[in-house]
């Protein structure tokens, strides 16, 4: 059948790397494409797993080691998909890879960034924090090559680059290039964004730098982050002692995303234990409608609300402010207690909902997406979604939900 | 806290009284949060819950019906646009005040201010003959077949001294925009908007039938109203019983003339002032722009904005009856915003509704600022430079 048992693979966070490693163990071809310069998704920015509160790096260690050690996996990054031809068993996809004006040769030792003094908003930190323009995307960054920014392609700090490489690695004249592949079945597994909680205009995001929404916390936590690991307030530096998690910040909001993620409680939950190891004379005050630790998960609620610097309050907060003493005051009601939440802090974080790739532009292929532009699945289809763009989950429940769709997609490209 | 059993029978009544999506409430709390009583000290602050009123109603339960809880609420739609379920917030209260309404159980100062709705039509017990007084000697065409718009003015610029300036001011620019507009006079019934929000369903559509009775009769097609209060109510809540009209608040008549080049303004610069958004042209409305365009126009205009503006505004606390009901000094809405009018560094604050003419100026004299701070109505100012 040739390359109809081909499948391919979009989306290179943790769902389309356990969907491809899982095809190509059952036997089949498969092809990754990623659209950022390096495999691992949004798992990579993560400090640690909900409920086992370890880092997410060795389960990702070991993906991209059945990754490299399968020739039957090819992966492509920088790569987005343009169009798709064909049906179920005998796709056509064409694919745009862009430049990364760095090739195989580079060995990751870093001496282009040494001459490069251009710095652009780190990507992998959300903006917190600089990058060199020649920059390796993070430490454990799978394929462990630099990337170039195109800001310095054609200038002298560009060549200077190339100058600086040992190895003939910096290729500045490289082009973008279309990649075209026959294939049986597509695995859909483009992931999610964050939910824009500027939009939430009284939580204050964008406005006060020391409100930053959970993901951004995820990076301030992380020994790779912008911080080196130290949770400290943006605005000064500060140790941050007191932090507020904002739970439902644009969920479950018929004026924003009206869903439920069911992942931002544990999330929470999770960073509040950051916060509590970092400093022994913390507090972490948790804003909630209701605390959704759904099933097995209710464990690891009833262990953080233990401890009793950890507060959980009945509240949707309904304003964001500056302290006059300093610090970000929160407002809003005490359901339980009664009377008023009036509480000031160091940091304030925003549970942010889970917005599905596919919800800004919905790609103009054979797929059919919900209300919020979840991609739906389809029985007729051979494009299978994976994870996060079929519904919110969390990562455990992406790896099964992608196993399944690898199942589904081999179905397809055998024929079956 | 002590158990309590629910009367369901009781929600079942408030939410046939028109408290429609009562059960749509999910209890977070935000409106409560998000409501102006949360920015002021006092007993209504503290006994006014929104939240906990509307779960009280999900319930049955007693214990919301006093003047400064259920009747606290100035319908000021702060909470409604946050609301994460959509809820009507406004219709559940007055669904809540409409059930004891009903039996009589509305606060003793409403009373008076119902009886003068029926005895006068209007409610500030003026008598219905001298509804045209604020006309003075400036004469003002009355409304006949060939008549584009029909002017309606508020009853509380009709009768109110202070507020007669405003229904003069309004008709003398629309005179110099060359408006066709005319005043129908004494046969003329208050909108309904507030007794409707204070709970009175019948007194409302009583009032509404008998307008629409004689606005239908005189060949009405097109209104000005001089408050937001009225644009809201005729323009929301008469259709429903058969009036059907192209309602607009004077500022939009107004800056539509400017930017036709109707109208031009000239004398004296108007200095710095700021506009206090009220809750009906605002929130309820979405006139954000054009009292906006029009104080730009005015010359030496110098337009400042307060911290909380557009549809960040603070109410005045004149809505849902409380204009008629009293709140201490020292715990009223209107004193922020004259502080934040001073902060902002206005020598004039201009809103454009009666009810919030009351409420700042009283709250500016309260406060002693009066020699830094003139509240006028937009329309005083225009009609100053023409």
């Amino acid at each position: 059948m040739g390359d109809n048992r081909k499948i391919l693979v979009v989306g290179g966070g943790i769902s389309g790397l356990t969907a491809a490693v899982e095809a190509a163990e059952a036997g089949a071809e498969v092809v990754v494409v990623e659209r950022k310069p390096y495999l691992g998704g949004r798992v990579s920015q993560f400090n640690h797993y909900f409920p086992k509160l370890c880092p997410p790096a060795c389960g990702l260690e070991i993906n991209f080691r059945r990754i490299k050690n399968n020739p039957a996996i090819s992966y492509h990054t920088l790569a987005t998909v343009e169009s798709i031809s064909g049906g179920p068993g005998n796709y056509e996809v064409n694919v745009t890879i862009q430049p990364r004006f760095v090739n195989d040769n580079c060995t990751g030792c870093g001496e282009c960034a040494k001459v490069c003094s251009t710095e652009i908003p780190n990507p992998h930190d959300y903006g917190m924090g600089n990058v060199k323009a020649a920059y390796l995307p993070h430490p454990m960054a799978f394929p462990f090559k630099y990337v170039i920014d195109p800001s310095i392609v054609g200038t002298d700090e560009g060549k200077a680059c190339a100058d600086a490489c040992a190895y003939g690695a910096v290729d500045l004249a490289m082009q973008p290039a279309t990649l075209t592949f026959s294939v049986g079945a597509i695995v859909w597994a483009t992931g999610w964004a964050p939910y824009d909680a500027t939009k939430v205009d009284y939580l204050g995001l964008g406005k006060y730098p020391d409100v930053v929404t959970s993901v951004m916390f995820e990076r301030l936590a992380a020994a790779d982050g912008p911080t080196g690991g130290k949770i400290l307030r943006p605005s000064d530096g500060k140790e941050a002692k007191s932090v507020a998690f904002v739970q439902c910040a644009g969920s479950r909001d018929e004026n924003h995303l009206p869903y439920c993620s069911g992942v931002c409680c544990l999330a929470s939950l999770k960073q509040a234990t950051y916060v509590r190891e970092q400093y022994p004379d913390s507090k972490a005050y948790i804003y909630y409608i209701d605390v959704r630790a759904m099933g097995k998960y209710e464990d690891f609620y009833t262990k953080v609300d233990q401890d009793e610097n950890v507060t959980l309050i009945k509240s949707k907060i309904a304003r964001v402010s500056q302290a006059p003493s300093g610090g970000l005051l929160l407002e809003g009601e005490d359901i339980v207690n009664g009377g008023k939440v009036k509480q000031v802090v160091d940091l304030v974080v925003l549970a942010v909902g889970m917005v599905p790739g596919t919800a800004a532009v919905k790609p103009e292929l054979p797929m059919e997406y919900d209300d919020f532009g979840f991609v739906v699945s389809s029985g007729a289809s051979g494009i299978v979604p994976a994870g996060c763009v079929k519904a919110p989950m969390e990562v455990a429940a992406s790896v099964q939900d992608a196993t399944a769709a690898a199942l589904k997609a081999l179905q397809c490209a055998m024929g079956r | 806290m002590e158990p309590r059993i629910p009367f369901l029978e009781v929600s079942d009544a408030i939410i046939l009284s028109g408290a429609e999506n009562l059960y749509w409430c999910m209890q977070c709390g935000l409106c409560t949060g998000t409501c102006p009583y949360r920015l002021v000290t006092g007993e209504a602050s503290e006994e006014f819950n929104v939240r906990k009123v509307q779960r009280m109603g999900q319930l049955g339960l007693e214990g919301f019906e006093s003047e400064n809880c259920l009747f606290a609420c100035t319908t000021c739609r702060a909470c409604v646009d946050v609301c994460p379920r959509g809820v009507d917030i406004i219709g559940n209260i007055r669904g809540m005040r409409r059930m004891l309404a009903e039996v009589g159980s509305i606060p003793p100062s409403l009373k008076p201010i119902a009886g003068s709705l029926h005895a006068q039509g209007n409610p500030w017990s003026g008598p219905r003959d001298k509804r045209t007084e604020w006309i003075k000697d400036a004469p003002v065409p009355t409304f006949s077949a060939d008549t584009e718009y029909f002017l309606f003015v508020c009853c509380t610029s009709c009768f109110d001294v202070r507020s007669q300036r405003i229904a003069r001011s309004v008709a003398k620019a629309l005179q110099a925009a060359g408006v066709s507009f005319g005043i129908i006079g004494n046969e003329e019934s208050c909108c309904g908007e507030a007794i409707r929000k204070v709970g009175d369903e019948e007194l409302f559509s009583k009032l509404a039938q008998s307008n629409i009775e004689l606005f239908n009769g005189k060949g009405v097609k097109k209104i000005i109203v001089t408050s937001p209060h009225c644009l809201f109510t005729f323009k929301n809540e008469y259709p429903e019983f058969g009036g059907e009209y192209e309602v607009c608040h004077y500022t939009e008549i107004l800056s539509q003339a400017v930017k036709d080049g109707k109208i031009s303004f000239s004398g004296d610069a108007v200095g710095a002032l700021a506009m206090h958004d009220p809750c009906y042209l605002g929130r309820h409305s979405g006139l954000y722009d054009p009292p906006r365009e029009l104080m730009s126009a005015l010359p030496g205009a110098e337009v400042k904005e307060l911290s909380r503006n557009r549809n960040k505004s603070v109410c005045c606390q004149g809505g849902g009856g409380r204009v008629w009901m009293e709140t201490r000094a020292g715990e009223r809405f209107a004193e922020l915003r004259i502080n934040e009018a001073l902060d902002a560094g206005a020598k004039t604050l201009v809103t454009a509704c009666p009810y919030c003419i009351t409420m700042l100026e009283d709250s500016c004299n309260v406060l002693g600022k009066g020699d830094q701070l003139a509240v006028k109505d937009l329309s005083e100012v225009v009609a100053e430079h023409l």
